[in-house]
């Protein structure tokens, strides 16, 4: 892991979510963890907002290995679609556990849930990790829909969004649809720096 | 059903296509199969209702009180309190059934309309506002014959319409089959159906509710996802397989 490369992707993440709404993220997959360090960087940073962190790719008690006691990061909530799926059963405060990957409304019921219990005035942020592992279980057509419900959601509540992408050989012509979506996109190469 | 006025079920999504709400006094039939939500989503509608003061009554034949209100427990929106202060009556009809010597397999006409005259006093007595009937395949299998499925429902809904109580009959039905009750004859004394079903998406089974019918309201038919969590009845727009 190079210090250098997650602080570098956490400044320009800072910097473009100040800016737009919508920020999709386009990674290699070898680049995933330096993402993630990035983005609990700047969820750090920025105690007095409310996150909520959609993972489809990798469950939450991999998170809680990755970065130790996460009540050390109270501004996030966690809706973790992958851990049931694939059997593991845990409890956490943190944590909301949907029952598949295949269940988007219960994601969009969740956050909707999570949102009505922050107080007005916090800067709000939802990233979804990621577009490419939702495309695993379900239709494209559907991850489609229920990416545009999101964006059209979020912005018309004001609400932040960081969508990642993990890019492996040829990006699936409906991710590349998805990602344009986004009012700003940062391509992670190695050398980007 | 009262023109213009509204009874707001406490769910957004059906209040927000509604316009405010189901119109009060209207009797809907809230059809499911097993499992698929409905007793939540009525006890939903009467606790919403009882949490602005609304007087209602619970008449279940399925379940009994103990596991009824064992089950009721885990949800945020149950308050035991309002059962205990009396805002929310829940009552056994197998009992009722049993005091009245109604406990046979056939009723007469003289026995149907003996329990609607029990029903009506109950509703009366208590000046209901909401309530629910779980379920009302239950009742209607001891009425033999389609008119008298009918004029007992009918007779019902037109009493509680005029009390201004606004009503839930639970409906019972096999999963996936295009029915909205067993007898085929609710649907049609009913101002409303709401239908819960599921599909099924990768091998998982999706929730859904459907407003089919509402009498004196324009409003939607596609269908929603629904969740049921510790929250009680949830929805959201379902995404579309094309």
């Amino acid at each position: 892991m190079s210090t250098t490369l997650i602080d570098g992707l956490k400044e320009r993440i800072s910097t473009s979510i100040s800016m737009y709404e919508s920020v999709g993220l386009v990674l290699p997959g070898t680049n995933y963890t330096d993402l993630v360090q990035a983005l609990f960087g700047c969820i750090k940073e920025h105690p007095q907002d409310a996150w909520i962190y959609i993972t489809v790719t990798r469950p939450f008690e991999s998170f809680v290995k990755m970065f130790g006691d996460l009540s050390r990061y109270p501004n996030v909530t966690f809706i973790d679609c992958i851990s049931r799926a694939s059997g593991i059963a845990r409890n956490d405060e943190q944590c909301i556990y949907v029952e598949s990957p295949t269940m988007l409304e219960n994601v969009t019921m969740e956050l909707n849930s999570i949102f009505a219990k922050i107080p007005e005035g916090s800067s709000k942020y939802v990233v979804l990790d990621s577009i490419s592992t939702l495309m695993i279980y379900n239709e494209p057509s559907l991850v489609t829909e229920f990416f545009y419900q999101l964006l059209n959601k979020t912005r018309a509540e004001g609400i932040h969004t960081i969508s990642l992408t993990v890019e492996e050989g040829e990006t699936d012509k409906y991710i590349n649809k998805l990602i344009y979506l986004n009012d700003k996109i940062i391509k992670v190469r190695d050398t980007f720096i | 059903m009262v023109v213009g006025e509204k009874c707001e079920t406490g769910i957004k999504e059906i209040d927000v296509q509604m316009n405010g709400g189901i119109p009060v006094g209207s009797t809907v039939l809230v059809a499911g199969s097993s499992g698929s939500g409905k007793t939540t989503l009525c006890m939903q509608f009467l606790m919403h209702g009882a949490r602005k003061g609304e007087k209602s009554v619970f008449f279940t034949i399925t379940e009994p009180l103990f596991k009824l209100l064992g089950n009721l427990e885990k949800f945020e929106f149950f308050d035991k309190s309002l059962v205990d202060n009396g805002t929310v009556t829940i009552i056994d009809l197998r009992i009722i059934f049993e005091r009245m010597g109604l406990d046979t397999e056939d009723y007469t006409v003289e026995d149907a309309s003996a329990l609607l005259d029990v029903l009506k006093d109950i509703a009366k007595e208590l000046n209901a506002k909401r309530l629910v009937i779980d379920s009302v395949t239950a009742l209607c299998y001891r009425l033999k014959s389609d008119e008298m499925i009918r004029d007992f429902i009918f007779k019902l809904g037109t009493f509680l319409a005029a009390m201004e109580c606004t009503t839930f009959l639970t409906s019972e039905i096999p999963p996936r089959k295009f029915k909205y009750s067993k007898n085929d004859i609710e649907e049609f004394i009913s101002d409303g159906i709401l239908l819960l079903g599921d599909i099924e998406r990768g091998g998982d089974l999706i929730r859904t509710l459907q407003i089919v019918k509402m009498r004196g309201v324009n409003h939607s038919r596609t269908k929603y996802a629904m969740n049921i969590s510790s929250r009680g009845v949830e929805l959201a727009p379902l995404l579309k397989m094309r």
